[in-house]
């Protein structure tokens, strides 16, 4: 078209020739170049799924997970977060493990040991004031597996991996007495192992001479038997029954003394572990690919359960060797609604439930959505151990001291928190209101209890108020209201609206109660610093004995130590330190149950909920049952994989109508304006033509 | 030209001892050593003695002069150190991220400079018609839109309705075409609504040209005008625009990384800030600066080459 509007009056000077010829071949060239474009957009579009993984690979027995973020670090010693001890918990195995199916008491069975520790009295030498005294402390005899393997990894000779002994097991107990190695749990083990914080300090004296941790220095606590490379034994200063679950954390695994030399800093990226899983591939920000490793100790699924499993497909598998897939893939996934939409195209095997799906999820009824239901999804409710709660500073000269106008005014506000409005507004009615320090599941928590100060009523907070010598908030000292602060560290939209809530329901009483906001650091200064009236923390249980809660009140963990609140009462620590060595019978929960009354009567914290959450799986994958302390899911959970390959076809078939549609709406489009700009350029030429005549 | 670079890259220096000097500042402002400390330590309670550990670890117990002098001296020699955070070597991954965020930003950069430059020709082309009309409404109802809704819709239309592209995903070699074409479409259509304005502007300044009309009165066709002799006046102005982006394309982007799951540097940074990790910001905030300064020298150097006008002295 062009072609034939060309003015004829065109000289050879104003279009260089090749510029004329390149533009007759312009338009050839331009259509094969659309063709070209065209075809390769359809070959684009024929091979183009939104399936993230290879060909073929989800029709085999993998479990597909999601990660937040990267572990910030996967060595033993050293990671401490519930998404690292999810991979740790896979590669490092420990003398003991938690049975899967059963719950209420949790139960601990061996893993890498070989037969039920030792425990025996055991006497020990310490100098106090100049003077030998003799004390009674314990010891515990261990002894493992015989044959267990390390990994096959480049840290050996031939990289095959060697013999695990019980030397690498105490080498653990070393890591975390080396300074360059920040052990987050090395105080549940310094106070309580022989000689452990005399070695602490020995380490830390060499570091600040710029020499290395000696692995070598005899511990009275730490021995090896001479006659058994599989034996070892731990001494205590004291009897502590609470060490069998130290036994079944991730820092008490056999090390390879051989991977920590040879990787140093990088063993938080690169492990060496004896688990059912190995590392085989780490992609920062991208993935981490677990497989089975060959080297890995006999081990299977249990047998029994609780009442219920049998019946809910848990027990299918029974007896079948772990674990039961061959490769865990974990993608890091940073955002939430990602994650959410890949878990719905069928390409993550389970999801949480977050505030902007549980709409979707949940029915009005608390049961799976019909559109869930349709999809075959199944929910599982995960309780988890911790406790959330509101600590009052007992050094504060308002809310602290334990006069009973003192444990009166905290009595008020206590009673005026209504935690489940909190639990309805803010977690979706997920959760329970706490009474006590202690959550569902851990020995000494009573269904049955009512803390007096815990059952919201705003008449009796007003009374217990008006006792406090603040009649509906107001000082009849000075005549001035009440006023409290609230630390927080609340910059989200949520966590505003919760602050919000309380100051609404606090305020109910009268007293005036204002918001400090803080950066989380400084917050976290302020409560160390005890800069503090009122502030909201939380504690999840690294083990779940009683224990590892009702420390939180025990006078000597004062701040910076766990106890933030600075609770000192002689008898509540009296009871702990009698209760803490004590095994579960009837007497030990008699002390707890007394500790529990002490502590609702002095009021140093107001128990808010204990948390649950939801957890969706995908209709092909089985043995689900979450773990409120265990990590290694992993290696029970099974997959179908022919049926995941079915459903993911079904669900993920390409539409590619409204593509062909849209291209089509630009081509036809086009035409008309194409049509005009020929028009105008034929009117100019005609111009132009009229000029020259 | 020679002596005109070696200039610049002096005056680099100093603006890079300043901003090492602003960040060291600026983070001195926002949390002490302890606090840096208890952040990235994952006890619940760390004793005073870990906490005194880890500063020495990571020699934030020396006198800040010393930390600083020494910050300097290693940045200066490219030697980033460890992040203070999980101790990795910083190097390593940034090597690990400016692969893919360079892939990904290579290819949003390219493609959005030619569809820019394509639909702003066809819409000076089609000037006065309501192709024009059309196209500018269009393009300011891209500008008005939120990059965020782009990711959404993006994700949620070809993704998952349309189910073209994964979601989200990466895989280094071949196949990773596959996973850099959603954020592409997502990255190139988020900007060409500002991009084909402004270049619709240049072109039509172009157009307006003595020169133009002189081809126009010679009997040049409109297309060969635009495509020959205004595009390439066109592009001077099309240069400086672009060229200061180069550093983004190591340096990757925030959002479209984080949704679609690619491992690139794009969220390093915000990463670093969020968990106090002063190793990687000072590093990547030093790497920043350096490519800002080397995208605008080669700006200026680009501008004299294309423009014969302009001479650098």
């Amino acid at each position: 078209m062009l072609e034939i509007s060309r003015p004829p009056a065109m000289s050879a000077e104003t279009i260089k020739p090749c510029a004329s010829q390149s533009r007759r071949l312009c338009i050839p060239c331009a259509r094969l170049l659309l063709l070209a474009l065209l075809a390769l957009l359809v070959i684009l579009l024929s091979g183009c799924s939104n399936n993230p993984y290879p060909p073929g690979q989800t029709a085999r027995p993998i479990l597909y997970r999601a990660l937040g973020d990267d572990p910030r670090t996967l060595d033993p010693s050293v990671s401490y977060t519930i998404t690292e001890a999810n991979i740790v918990d896979l590669i490092y195995p420990t003398y003991f493990r938690y049975h899967y199916l059963k719950r209420d008491p949790f139960v601990l069975e061996l893993a890498l040991g070989a037969e039920q520790p030792k425990r025996e009295p055991y006497l020990y030498t310490e100098t106090e004031n100049g003077r030998k005294v003799q004390k009674r402390g314990e010891i515990w005899t261990f002894r493992i597996k015989k044959g267990l393997r390390f990994q096959d990894d480049p840290c050996f000779p031939g990289g095959k991996g060697r013999e695990i002994t019980a030397a690498d097991i105490l080498y653990s107990f070393r890591r975390m007495a080396d300074p360059t190695v920040p052990c987050p749990v090395v105080n549940y083990f310094s106070d309580k192992i022989l000689g452990m914080d005399a070695y602490i300090a020995h380490n830390l004296a060499l570091s600040k001479q710029g020499k290395k941790a000696d692995y070598q220095m005899p511990v009275e606590g730490l021995q090896l038997d001479p006659h058994d490379p599989y034996t070892f034994r731990i001494a205590l200063n004291q009897p502590y029954p609470q060490l069998r679950y130290l036994m079944a954390m991730h820092f008490t695994t056999p090390q390879a003394h051989e991977a920590v030399e040879k990787y140093g800093k990088e063993l938080a990226r690169h492990p060496v572990g004896s688990g059912p899983f190995m590392l085989t591939e780490y992609v920062p920000k991208s993935r981490i690919v677990l497989e089975a490793n060959p080297n890995r100790f006999a081990e299977f699924y249990p047998t029994e359960g609780m009442p219920g499993d049998a019946e809910a497909g848990l027990l299918q598998d029974a007896g079948q060797p772990l674990p039961r897939v061959e490769k865990i893939i974990y993608s890091t996934i940073k955002e939430g609604v990602t994650a959410w939409n890949l878990f719905l195209q069928g390409y993550l095997d389970s999801s949480g439930v977050s505030q902007e799906n549980f709409q979707q999820v949940v029915s009005r009824a608390g049961q799976l959505s019909p559109e869930m239901k349709r999809r075959g999804v199944r929910m599982h409710r995960d309780v988890s151990a911790n406790i959330g709660y509101l600590i009052f500073n007992m050094e504060d000269p308002v809310v602290g001291g334990y006069t009973p106008q003192k444990r009166k005014l905290r009595q008020a506000i206590s009673t005026a928190v209504n935690s489940q409005e909190f639990i309805d507004l803010f977690s979706q009615g997920l959760g329970k209101p706490a009474e006590f320090l202690l959550p569902p599941g851990i020995f000494g928590y009573d269904p049955s209890y009512k803390n007096p100060y815990r059952q919201y009523n705003l008449d009796r907070a007003k009374q217990l108020l008006a006792e406090a010598g603040y009649p509906n908030g107001i000082d009849s000292k000075t005549g001035d209201r009440l006023t409290l602060y609230y630390d927080n560290a609340a910059v989200t939209p949520a966590g505003r609206q919760q602050v919000g809530l309380l100051t609404k329901q606090i305020e109910a009483l009268g007293i005036h109660l204002e918001s400090r906001v803080s950066r989380p650091n400084i917050w976290q200064d302020k409560v160390d610093h005890g800069q503090f009236q009122f502030v909201q923390y939380g504690w999840i249980a690294d083990y779940p004995d009683a224990e590892n809660f009702l420390l939180l009140l025990y006078g000597p963990n004062r701040r910076p130590g766990p106890n933030a609140s600075n609770y000192n009462n002689p008898e509540y620590n009296r009871l702990f330190e009698q209760m803490r060595s004590m095994e579960d019978t009837p007497a030990r929960l008699a002390l707890i149950k007394r500790m529990r009354d002490i502590a609702a009567e002095d009021c140093p914290l107001i128990y808010l909920s204990h948390d649950e959450s939801l957890v969706l799986t995908q209709p092909w994958l089985k043995n689900v049952k979450p773990h409120p302390v265990a990590n290694d899911s992993g290696k029970y959970v099974g997959v179908d994989g022919p049926l995941r390959a079915r459903l993911q076809a079904q669900w993920n078939r390409p539409n590619y109508w409204p593509a062909i549609g849209l291209v089509l709406f630009l081509v036809i489009g086009s035409i008309p304006a194409a049509n005009l700009v020929r028009q105008r350029t034929n009117r100019s030429v005609r111009r132009n033509r009229e000029a020259r005549r | 030209m020679l002596r005109y670079i070696i200039r610049r890259v002096l005056y680099a220096v100093p603006i890079l001892f300043g901003v090492t000097l602003l960040t060291f500042i600026l983070f001195y402002m926002t949390a002490t050593p302890d606090q840096v400390a208890r952040r990235n330590l994952s006890a619940k309670n760390p004793t005073q003695q870990q906490l005194n550990e880890w500063k020495a670890e990571h020699g934030y117990d020396k006198p800040l002069w010393q930390q600083f002098t020494k910050h300097t001296r290693e940045l200066f020699l490219l030697q980033f150190g460890r992040s203070d955070t999980n101790d990795e070597p910083i190097w390593n991954r940034i090597r690990a991220g400016a692969g893919p965020s360079f892939m990904l930003m290579s290819l949003v950069f390219v493609t959005a400079l030619i569809t820019s430059i394509s639909f702003a020709l066809f819409v000076a082309y089609f000037r006065g018609t309501y192709v024009d009309y059309w196209g500018t409404f269009l393009c300011v109802l891209l500008m008005s839109i939120v990059y965020m809704v782009y990711i959404m819709a993006g994700q949620f239309i070809l993704g998952k309705l349309l189910k073209y592209f994964p979601l989200a995903g990466f895989r280094g070699g071949l196949t990773a075409w596959k996973f850099l074409l959603l954020p592409m479409i997502v990255g190139v259509i988020s900007g060409l609504g500002g991009s084909v304005r402004l270049y619709r502007t240049f072109i039509l300044d172009e157009i307006n040209q003595d020169y133009v009309r002189t081809a126009r009165a010679k009997g040049v066709s409109e297309r060969a005008i635009l495509f020959k002799h205004v595009l390439k006046n066109a592009a001077i102005p099309i240069l400086t625009s672009t060229v200061a982006a180069i550093p983004g394309l190591i340096l990757g982007s925030l959002l479209l990384e984080s949704f679609f799951g690619i491992p690139g540097l794009g969220s390093l940074l915000v990463d670093a800030i969020n968990s106090q990790d002063f190793a990687v910001i000072r590093a990547e905030v030093f790497l920043g600066t350096l490519l800002t300064i080397i995208g605008y020298i080669l700006t200026d150097i680009g501008y004299a080459m294309v423009d014969p006008r302009v001479r650098l002295e």
